[in-house]
């Protein structure tokens, strides 16, 4: 998978350049040459950067070619904690940090996880703009929803909504998933009937339209929050 | 008065009908014949009847509004039980007088008891409204009482919520009517079903008890008596746990079995007949 160029429409919009996966890829100005070809684009440009570990000298190199071909490198968007503190340093304006799978024109990517801890009883209503972890039991007639994913390290029992403006890829997990209801952007699904087997951590995500429930992945959803001290690695390759 | 500072406890459930009232004039005999000084405070003023069951509605005067008008003393508006000397009854008001009754006012009031006491149990009304958020600014800790029911459960759950945001604490549960037959046959929720979603820790375990009702009518409470009845028995040991007795819970499923079956069981193991 090389990079992808998508050419702004509007002379006042930057153009966008999404890096492929960093595993597998080649070097970082290789593959912006590449990806720009000879098209002799001008302009702003707008980069994405994923998983990409780029540091300082790695960015001044980029914005050297850049400018030789006349490209201004205004936005930088990008998971890794480290790119995002290189190009803080350079000035760069920062976008939201996104999770690759994401459209990266959705601008509904919030960085933040709000984490709640204790249970979340009836009546209750926690709502969050990032992600929202919660460290207990989501009650029956308590509600929660999350712009970005709904983690429960507990029972969900209630009624969750992950992606609350529209982002499809977002994720329910709990280490008990017996909702009422779930909804994932646009979707509404009742909770299942049966009780499922203790010790089982599962997670729903929207698969064609429709809510699906699986045994959860062993990967963290949430990549770059590095104010919650977790060292979290790079995502599968298969992403 | 005393020593130590009394304890404020509301009794409350959310739900009506769950036995709140019952509760509180049990708990409040139970805790007068353990040698507690204690005063009941109806807060459920809007249909207040404390008072019937334990048998003192004939000798109401004054209220708590009459105290706080300074229209009489306290000792005058405390109406002391007949049989238990430890135990006072203080109306929080009339049914006439819905609105009244500020947090503030509470607040003076439970001030005033707590001088005189070693408990205060406050008797809820039921919901969540202005009357509840009254009485619940004036305790310092709260029994929440339930029964096995989904819809008890729920509003129990929505209470302890808003207890919480209150700083109310420590707040415990009792778990009412408890049907040992219908759990065991799973026609209804059982103890850990209850106490997994509510996450409280368990003050007491009340079997489901014809006695309550006729003791209720009578207006005479269970625990007055010292009668064997097993309600009569769990509201006793609900105040033994409250001055921090040791007292093991009864187990519902061992309860379950009738007298009859018990006797049958008894007589089969002594002479290995059957």
């Amino acid at each position: 998978m090389a990079a992808a160029l998508s050419v702004a429409s509007d002379p006042h919009q930057p153009h966008l350049l999404k890096l492929p996966p960093p595993q597998g890829a080649g070097p970082l100005l290789e593959e912006v040459r590449q990806a720009l070809g000879l098209a002799g684009l001008q302009g702003p440009l707008s980069l994405i950067c994923g998983d990409w570990q780029l540091r300082l000298p790695d960015l001044e190199a980029l914005q050297t070619l850049l400018t030789q071909q006349g490209l201004t490198l205004v936005q930088l968007q990008a998971d890794h904690p480290e790119t995002r503190v290189a190009a803080a340093a350079l000035g760069l304006h920062l976008g939201p940090n996104t999770d690759s799978r994401r459209d990266p024109n959705s601008a509904t990517t919030a960085p933040a996880l709000t984490v709640h801890q204790g249970p979340l009883r009836s009546g209750e209503h926690l709502q969050a703009e990032g992600s929202v972890l919660v460290l207990g039991d989501v009650n029956p007639g308590a509600q929660i929803s999350a712009v970005g994913h709904v983690l429960v390290w507990g029972r969900l029992r209630g009624v969750a909504h992950a992606g609350r403006h529209g982002d499809d890829q977002a994720t329910i997990v709990a280490l008990q998933m017996r909702p009422l209801q779930l909804r994932i952007a646009g979707a509404v699904a009742r909770g299942p009937d049966e009780v499922p087997a203790a010790g089982l951590c599962e997670e729903a995500r929207l698969v064609n339209g429709e809510i699906r429930i699986d045994p959860a992945s062993p990967r963290w959803p949430l990549r770059g929050i590095p104010s919650l001290g977790l060292n979290v690695g790079p995502s599968p390759s298969a992403q | 008065m005393t020593a130590t500072p009394a304890r404020v406890i509301l009794i409350c459930s959310g739900k009506g009908g769950v036995g709140k009232t019952t509760l509180t004039a049990n708990l409040g005999i139970a805790l007068a014949r353990l040698g507690e000084t204690t005063v009941v405070l109806d807060a459920d003023f809007g249909l207040r009847n404390l008072d019937l069951l334990l048998g003192l509605e004939n000798r109401i005067v004054y209220n708590a509004q009459d105290v706080l008008e300074e229209t009489c003393r306290l000792e005058q508006a405390l109406v002391k039980h007949k049989q238990e000397p430890n135990l006072s009854l203080l109306p929080a008001g009339n049914a006439r007088m819905l609105d009244w009754l500020t947090s503030d006012d509470m607040k003076k009031i439970v001030g005033m008891l707590a001088e005189r006491a070693n408990f205060v149990l406050i008797d809820c009304p039921a919901g969540i409204e202005t009357g509840f958020r009254n009485a619940a600014a004036a305790a310092k800790e709260a029994i929440v009482i339930t029964t096995p029911e989904m819809a008890a459960v729920r509003d129990a759950d929505r209470v302890i919520g808003l207890l919480n945001t209150q700083g109310v604490a420590p707040v415990q549960m009792v778990l009412n009517r408890v049907r040992p037959k219908m759990v065991a046959n799973q026609e209804m929720l059982g103890v850990s079903d209850v106490t997994d979603i509510l996450a409280l820790p368990l003050l007491g375990l009340v079997l489901e008890d014809e006695q309550v009702i006729t003791s209720t009518n009578r207006g005479e409470p269970l625990t007055l008596n010292g009668s064997g009845s097993p309600a009569g028995r769990a509201y006793m040991n609900v105040a033994r746990r409250l001055r921090g007795e040791e007292v093991p819970l009864i187990d519902p499923s061992r309860e379950r079995r009738g007298l009859r079956a018990r006797l049958m069981g008894k007589i089969r193991r002594t002479t290995g007949l059957f």
